[in-house]
């Protein structure tokens, strides 16, 4: 009879139900004797469920986001050991791979692919086979804006220092600025990998408000005028153009952002496949499967480091408020640009499409087109917004290996 | 604490120059290739001038209503560019006519089902 009691006494404790009501010391908000931490961490990852589902927030990321969040807080579910990654307070941690293969559960062994930069870099292979150049082939000047964008990067790099990150954590939350998810992610992992959960998801979380945030902003800084601009027809693009760019693209950014290459090189190999038309089949792999089953890893695990110890600490909320200022100012920078080739070229070119460099493609693009379309709904800006947007990718990859770059030196 | 601000002006000014060097650079680039291959393109075109084709083995062609012209000139027109594969700026649809060769339909629909498998 005792076995028995011993027996159930012994499952009982080894329950997750037992774990919250009888946290370990260094548990986090520990309060009467109950681990609040946990069931917050477990209620705010539903919520980011309900808003992929309900509200549709870039439902393919967040959706595998909040569930890898829901599985890693699981109390006992060793799944996920972010000590692995991270340590535990030590100045220099060096990673052991040993380890991890040996005592790490599924996630821990899934994360290694974001940890060693594997799938920021094949997503960017996929979208490279998804997108179309010939808007930034055709007017090469867009790439300019593109640049332009990338201005609240480093303006939230700055409030994140005054804020007291350290200056490898403000590269981290600056990059958010370039509206690019994996961008944010390959930089975050590196340099600040304890705020990889608050990053991604706010990244993540205000490319889907693009539609929301970016509006208002466009309509204060350009007059009625500037949005009623409608612009030349693009030029057709050549093939053997289109064949040249990813090649010469890959080259120059190579020879003066090495750090960057992981991304454009993936980017641009992933557009030469589809541009060569001959290798159809890797250019659909890259576009749909491989794409689908990096972004279900890669979500499910940068989720699944949303620990309570990392995760509900006052920094989250200053990533979150920095972000959206990264992002308004981006959209500023490229608007301010955008006004100035307005005047230099005799209005010829509408301001609106300033607001695109931010990279989000292509819902950045669609913004600019809408809110053209409103003004005057025979204006068609969406083609003339593309070269910007995917502009504003080059420029937030690039953005990213100054940083990753100067991280080395300083 | 002043000595981390330095550091992020110094991070921040080499970061935003090198974003703008890099893509003006592209941006140079793109100019010259298309200088470039726009010149190639017209020494290789020079010598077989565009001609326009005025009939192309297009089956549908009904009688024109005056509305549905328009339209009919954009089918035909991208019809014959998807065939000869260049862009529909080069030549303009000036005149066409049915070609159905004077084969019977059911002729036809054989002939176009073999084509198809």
């Amino acid at each position: 009879m005792s076995l028995l009691l011993d027996g159930i006494t012994s499952f009982i404790s080894n329950t997750g139900l037992s774990k919250i009501f009888t946290p370990s010391a260094d548990a986090a908000l520990v309060f009467a004797g109950v681990d609040f931490g946990t069931i917050i961490m477990l209620v705010v990852a539903c919520f980011l469920i309900y808003l992929a589902i309900g509200k549709q927030f870039e439902p393919l990321l967040l959706l595998p986001i909040s569930f890898g969040m829901l599985l890693a807080n699981l109390p006992l579910s060793n799944l996920m050991h972010n000590v692995l990654f991270v340590g535990s307070g030590e100045e220099h941690f060096v990673m052991d791979f040993g380890e991890i293969l040996h005592n790490g559960g599924l996630l821990d062994l899934l994360y290694l692919g974001v940890k060693l930069g594997i799938y920021p870099s094949l997503i960017f292979l996929g979208i490279g086979a998804m997108t179309d150049f010939s808007p930034l082939i055709a007017n090469p000047k867009s790439l300019l804006l593109g640049a332009a964008a990338q201005l609240g990067v480093f303006v939230a790099f700055f409030g994140a220092l005054f804020l007291g990150f350290s200056i490898y954590e403000a590269m981290a939350i600056g990059i958010i600025g370039g509206a690019d998810g994996p961008t944010a992610i390959l930089v975050t992992k590196t340099l600040a990998p304890k705020l990889l959960p608050a990053i991604a998801i706010a990244a993540y979380s205000y490319m889907a408000l693009i539609p929301i945030i970016q509006p208002p902003i466009m309509k204060a800084l350009t007059t009625k005028k500037e949005r009623l601009v409608k612009m030349e027809q693009l030029r057709p693009v050549s093939r053997i153009e289109r064949l040249v760019f990813p090649i010469v693209v890959t080259v120059v950014v190579a020879l003066i952002v090495p750090d960057a290459v992981p991304l454009v090189g993936c980017l641009m190999l992933g557009n030469l496949i589809k541009e060569s038309g001959v290798a159809d089949r890797l250019s659909k792999t890259a576009q749909n499967e491989l794409m689908n089953i990096v972004t279900i890893f890669l979500g499910v695990t940068v989720g699944a480091t949303a620990s309570a110890d990392t995760f509900l600490q006052p920094e989250t909320l200053f990533i979150v408020v920095l972000g959206l200022i990264a992002f308004s100012i981006s959209t500023a920078g490229g608007l301010m640009l955008g006004k100035l080739m307005y005047v230099l070229t005799k209005g010829k070119v509408n301001p609106l499409i300033g607001a695109a460099g931010v990279s989000a493609v292509p819902m950045a693009a669609r913004v600019a087109q809408t809110v053209g379309q409103k003004e005057d709904p025979s204006n068609f800006l969406l083609m003339h917004a593309m070269g910007p947007n995917v502009a504003g990718v080059i420029g937030s990859a690039v953005a990213a290996g100054v940083f990753l770059a100067l991280a080395k030196v300083l | 604490m002043t000595n981390i601000f330095v550091q992020g002006g110094v991070v921040a000014v080499i970061g935003i120059c090198t974003v703008f060097v890099v893509l003006a650079i592209l941006w140079g680039t793109l100019e010259l290739m298309r200088v470039f291959f726009t010149k190639a393109e017209k020494k290789a075109k020079e010598p077989t001038p565009v001609a326009a084709p005025a009939a192309t083995p297009v089956p549908a062609a009904p009688v024109p209503v005056a509305s549905e012209e328009e339209e009919l000139i954009a089918v035909l027109t991208a019809a014959v560019a998807a065939c000869l594969g260049q862009p529909a700026s080069r030549f303009n649809i000036k005149n066409y006519r049915r070609v159905d060769g004077g084969a019977p339909v059911w002729n036809r629909t054989a002939r176009r089902d073999n084509l198809i498998g």
